[in-house]
């Protein structure tokens, strides 16, 4: 029997009984979209917590000297870098090099007359590209001069924790590099907030030179921060710096953490997804069943006029097929619709939970989702075959009634 | 040449360890284009044999033959071709599909057999005129009465131009008037066609129809060609 009569068949048996067809498309519907809501957030927040983890604290490649160690954020000469400049002008010669500049960390306690707070000192080149996210993010106050001698920046969670603002003075303690202690009053030049509550706490910005000369560090830094035009050329740019003295990192190595908890989430979400997609799926096997029950009287006749089990098989599957089609098209547009509300709303998760993460994990004060058009794909197609996979056995079933059975069904 | 041939055929069914025999060492021949009634109380077996002649079930013992093939070895794919091209069932409840039109569900034979469409449509079209009810040819079976349904199933069992037509007490769930109508387009049809009627009744003014009768009781044929 030629497929398209099949068809007509299989869509005209669906507006039999409309009310269980529609409740049946729904819940595919309604499982996809919950599908594409999920994977959208949880893609969101996975790329935003990067990207943001890459724009701020580590680019998306770093040179370093080997002997490095970045929680102990040495400032010996042997772990530092001692020709920043000469790297820098070499790896910015590079094509896929977006920006790159010299950054040296130092530990520090920030002190007022009645608080103190640990922090992680950035000396920066403030002419770089690189540190444009935070002009953006300048609150009060304004950004760095390459000659600043005593202005520092801080984020405003900060300065406002400690009761201070721009324009006022405040002490830095740090262990210089020779292992001594040693401190100076700075001025608040200005207040940032990228939005990054673990990020704003913790960090102070000061010019690179100065903190070369605050810490005894020489010319000497920790790194290259390095940002490409494209993070796909992370390896091949990585792979061209490599040497014998220094160590190259790239973001993956950088975010380690939290690249291999998301990996470790994602096996807990695949089986979430794989859970709604079951549940899907009794839903279609249990209306294809009652379709067949309802129907096994009719399956004898058409077998009496000569119809093949293929071609019951044929139009149940197809049946089933219509159903996951129209379901999955209402899916991709309640999906849509949902994915694209909490990609520009967001969910607000407030500053202390986005902190709780601590420096290592950028996560911001609202979490968006975003489209993953691939992914959303491939759930539609796992949808679509779940559905299909789910009606085998009602399929079969009819397929394989006795005529002389079929027809004695009351 | 015999339409059908029946030999020693038996058929038991069981209900738990209880066996009943439906049919008893049955032999029947019926010729090309005979109009042949089946007639005898509830549960003689009438439904059982058409149900072997058509196919649908396959005895114990003995042989059915169809035009002379012995259908009682094929498979099952091999028994829905032979239905598909040799035989037409008229059912007592009409048995049409619901969710096809009346010009649709005398297509669907003619759709299983693989006709060209232009054929298809003369085809459908001459049987609904055929039996009256071509006016009726874009309605639903529920938008139908019963004889109009009936009509629609008997268009349907000629459709493929079978050798055989069976029929399980087909005026059983109709109106005296329209059971008349339906049998007088069966005899009439099967005289214009010489396809081979074999129906099952118990209702006397049916079996007038017959070109023979045959009388069962207790699985076993008690006469085997009384002609009316």
């Amino acid at each position: 029997m030629p497929l398209n009569k099949l068809w007509t068949l299989a869509a005209r048996d669906l507006g039999r009984n409309r009310r269980r067809s529609i409740l049946t498309l729904l819940a595919v519907a309604l499982g996809l979209a919950l599908l594409m809501v999920m994977n959208g957030y949880i893609a969101g927040v996975t790329e935003d917590t990067l990207q943001n983890s890459i724009r701020l604290r580590t680019g998306h490649v770093q040179i370093r000297a080997s002997s490095y160690e970045e929680d102990e954020l040495s400032l010996q000469a042997k772990d530092l870098l001692a020709n920043p400049d000469e790297l820098t002008a070499r790896v910015s010669t590079l094509s896929e090099v977006k920006a790159a500049a010299p950054v040296l960390w130092a530990s520090g306690i920030l002190e007022t007359h009645d608080d103190s707070a640990g922090l992680q000192i950035y000396g920066i080149d403030t002419a770089s590209p690189m540190y444009a996210p935070i002009q953006a993010a300048m609150i009060s106050g304004e950004f760095l001069t390459p000659d600043d001698r005593n202005g520092i920046l801080i984020g405003k969670p900060l300065a406002d924790s400690m009761n201070v603002g721009a324009g006022q003075k405040v002490n830095l303690a740090i262990v210089n590099s020779d292992g001594r202690p040693d401190e100076g009053t700075f001025t608040i030049r200005g207040l940032f907030a990228t939005g990054i509550p673990s990020y704003d706490q913790s960090v102070a910005f000061m010019p690179l030179s100065k903190a070369q000369a605050f810490t005894g560090t020489n010319r000497h830094a920790s790194a290259i921060f390095i940002l490409l035009n494209n993070q796909a050329d992370t390896e091949k740019v990585a792979a061209a710096l490599r040497g014998p003295d220094v160590k190259v990192l790239t973001w993956s190595d950088l975010n380690q953490v939290f690249v291999q908890t998301m990996q470790t989430s994602m096996s807990f979400y695949a089986i979430l997804d794989f859970i709604v997609m079951l549940i899907v799926a009794v839903i279609i096997a249990n209306t294809l069943l009652m379709s067949v029950f309802e129907r096994i009287r009719e399956m004898g006749i058409l077998a009496a006029l000569g119809m093949k089990g293929r071609n019951i098989l044929q139009m149940f599957l197809l049946e089933a097929a219509g159903l996951g089609l129209a379901g999955i098209v209402v899916g991709i547009v309640l999906g849509s619709a949902g994915v694209a509300y909490l990609a520009t709303n967001g969910i607000p998760i407030g500053d202390q939970v986005a902190a709780v993460g601590g420096s290592s994990l950028a996560l911001g004060t609202t979490l968006y989702a975003r489209f993953v058009p691939g992914t959303f794909a491939a759930l539609s197609l796992a949808m679509l075959l779940i559905v299909v996979l789910a009606s085998l056995y009602p399929a079969w079933y009819a397929a394989r009634l006795e005529p002389v059975e079929a027809l004695r069904a009351e | 040449m015999e339409a059908i041939q029946l030999e020693h055929v038996t058929k038991a069914y069981h209900i738990g360890a209880v066996e009943t025999k439906a049919l008893n060492d049955v032999n029947l021949s019926v010729a090309e284009g005979e109009f042949t009634a089946l007639v005898g109380p509830s549960g003689s077996g009438k439904t059982t044999l058409l149900q072997l002649i058509g196919c649908l079930d396959k005895p114990d013992q003995g042989a059915v033959k169809i035009k002379g093939q012995d259908v009682t070895r094929l498979t099952g794919n091999q028994r829905a071709d032979l239905r598909r091209e040799r035989i037409g069932f008229i059912f007592q409840f009409f048995a049409l599909v619901p969710v096809l039109t009346a010009y649709e569900n005398v297509e669907l034979p003619l759709l299983l057999n693989g006709v060209k469409p232009k054929e298809r449509r003369e085809r459908v079209i001459e049987l609904l005129e055929a039996v009256g009810v071509s006016h009726r040819a874009n309605h639903r079976p529920v938008q139908m009465s019963g004889g109009e349904q009936q009509r629609v199933a008997i268009a349907r069992a000629l459709a493929s131009r079978p050798v055989l037509v069976l029929a399980d007490e087909p005026t059983a769930n109709l109106d005296t008037a329209n059971g008349q109508q339906a049998m007088e387009i069966m005899r009439r049809l099967n005289e214009e066609t010489g396809t081979a009627f074999v129906y099952a009744t118990h209702d006397p003014r049916v079996v007038a129809f017959a070109h023979r009768v045959v009388n069962m009781r207790d699985g076993r044929i008690t006469d085997n060609g009384a002609h009316a």
